[in-house]
């Protein structure tokens, strides 16, 4: 009887460790697979790692872009699926751009910058997205 | 019942265990005097205004663009570094050096690259960050200019990933240094290159635009007022604002357009700024920033 129970017990915890590894987010991994994306002529600059918590309700960067510099910002969520709604908000916060145009999600946003100033990225996820990703930015002259 | 309790105990012991690693007690075992005074931000905050920093990369990839030659003269000679004997300095230096192997690497220049490499190196060894910089393959990539992508971007992820740590080991102070160090250096450069190329407009700008980098910058320093070691920085960058404040930076926001193409949404962006400074101005700021240089690298 005792055993049964020891058996039912490991099994449990067997499993809790299981999904626990599956629900857990490698961002670094989506990290590196966005920077990989920048296309050739674009210089690295920074990447993002997009975690989001259950209860998160967006995750926000700041940058500071130049005029005369054209920016590169690449997306990946897990398991190839677009679920992060990347919007570029200039530096009063207009909104300038996002990857959500009407129903369809693109995986990167090109953005010739005009005007020097500080931008903010905001991260915010579709219902039933992964909330896990990784962005990279990149630029040329 | 015992096998469970077993069982349940390891892990736990997985789930606490900690990522302790012997730099953390190298880098205790190095603090010099000068940081006994430390004061500790919080990491988010500073880590925060840090990522919004634009990498001086950028500034060396416009000076190419416009058609600037390579000169080295612009640089901290690499062999400076055995000067640098507080973390402080080396810190700061360890900024500098790594505009300059930025500006090297941009300039496709790799045989003064490896030089600059080496004397990161030495000075990343010095304040325990020596883990970040495998010179093994850094030069290896660096031999043939075929890698000189993937050079730039292993260097580039090098100095985030310092930058990270710092922060994680609260050492963000650091890391505000390194960020000085290097955006001093790029603006000497670009302020060295206006003063030989008056008509260069785009560059008069990008020195104009610096002002707002500057008021991050002073923000950073703001924190770690009373720190003995950055307070005399902060009187210098008082200075430096003072000659920024003439610059008047206007922002007209204009709504932006957007297209797709190859999957890509390509945006086009109709707000504008407008940067008024003078050739006075120029040379203002350039003598101010040559005098914050000069004491970081002697």
């Amino acid at each position: 009887m005792n055993l049964n129970i020891l058996k039912h017990t490991i099994i449990l915890i067997g499993l809790f460790v299981a999904n626990l590894s599956v629900a857990q987010c490698n961002s670094e991994e989506l990290v590196n697979s966005s920077v990989s994306t920048i296309p050739n002529g674009y210089n690295f600059l920074k990447s993002y790692k997009i975690d989001g918590e259950p209860d998160l309700e967006k995750i926000e960067f700041s940058y500071v872009l130049t005029r005369g510099t054209s920016y590169i910002l690449t997306i990946k969520d897990r398991n190839n699926s677009i679920g992060t709604v990347v919007t570029l908000f200039d530096t009063q916060r207009n909104k300038i751009a996002s990857n959500k145009i009407g129903n369809k999600m693109v995986s990167a946003l090109s953005f010739p910058c005009n005007a020097t100033g500080i931008y903010y990225i905001q991260y915010t996820f579709d219902p039933g997205s992964n909330r896990c990703g990784g962005a990279a930015l990149g630029f040329k002259r | 019942m015992k096998i469970l309790l077993y069982s349940i105990s390891f892990l736990l012991c997985l789930a606490c265990s900690t990522n302790r690693k012997p730099e953390e007690s190298a880098f205790l075992n190095t603090l010099d005097s000068a940081q006994q005074t430390k004061i500790i931000v919080d990491p988010e905050l500073v880590g925060g205004i840090l990522g919004q920093i634009p990498s001086p990369l950028e500034i060396s990839a416009l000076l190419k663009a416009s058609g600037t030659k390579y000169n080295n003269k612009f640089l901290n000679a690499p062999e400076n570094h055995g000067k640098y004997s507080t973390s402080y300095k080396q810190a700061l230096n360890l900024g500098i050096y790594g505009t300059d192997l930025g500006y090297t690497n941009i300039y496709e220049q790799n045989l003064d690259g490896i030089k600059y490499l080496g004397a990161i190196k030495l000075l990343a060894e010095n304040l325990s960050l020596g883990q970040f910089f495998d010179i093994e393959t850094i030069g290896r990539l660096a031999a043939n200019s075929n890698n000189l992508d993937s050079l730039l971007l292993l260097t580039t992820q090098n100095f985030n990933s310092i930058n990270n740590h710092l922060q994680s080991q609260n050492r963000a102070n650091l890391s505000v240094l390194l960020l000085i160090g290097g955006w001093v250096e790029a603006m000497d450069i670009t302020c060295q290159v206006a003063n030989l190329d008056l008509s260069n407009k785009q560059l008069h700008e990008t020195i104009g635009s610096q002002k707002i980098i500057l008021e991050q910058i002073m923000l950073l320093l703001s924190f770690y007022k009373g720190d003995t070691t950055l307070d005399p920085l902060l009187a210098d960058f008082q200075e430096l604002k003072l000659a920024f404040d003439k610059i008047n930076i206007t922002y007209t926001y204009g709504a932006s357009t957007m297209e797709i193409v190859d999957g890509v949404a390509v945006i086009k962006d109709n707000s504008t700024t407008t940067i008024l400074i003078t050739q006075a101005d120029i040379e203002d700021i350039g003598n101010k920033t040559s005098v914050i240089r000069n004491k970081i690298i002697s």
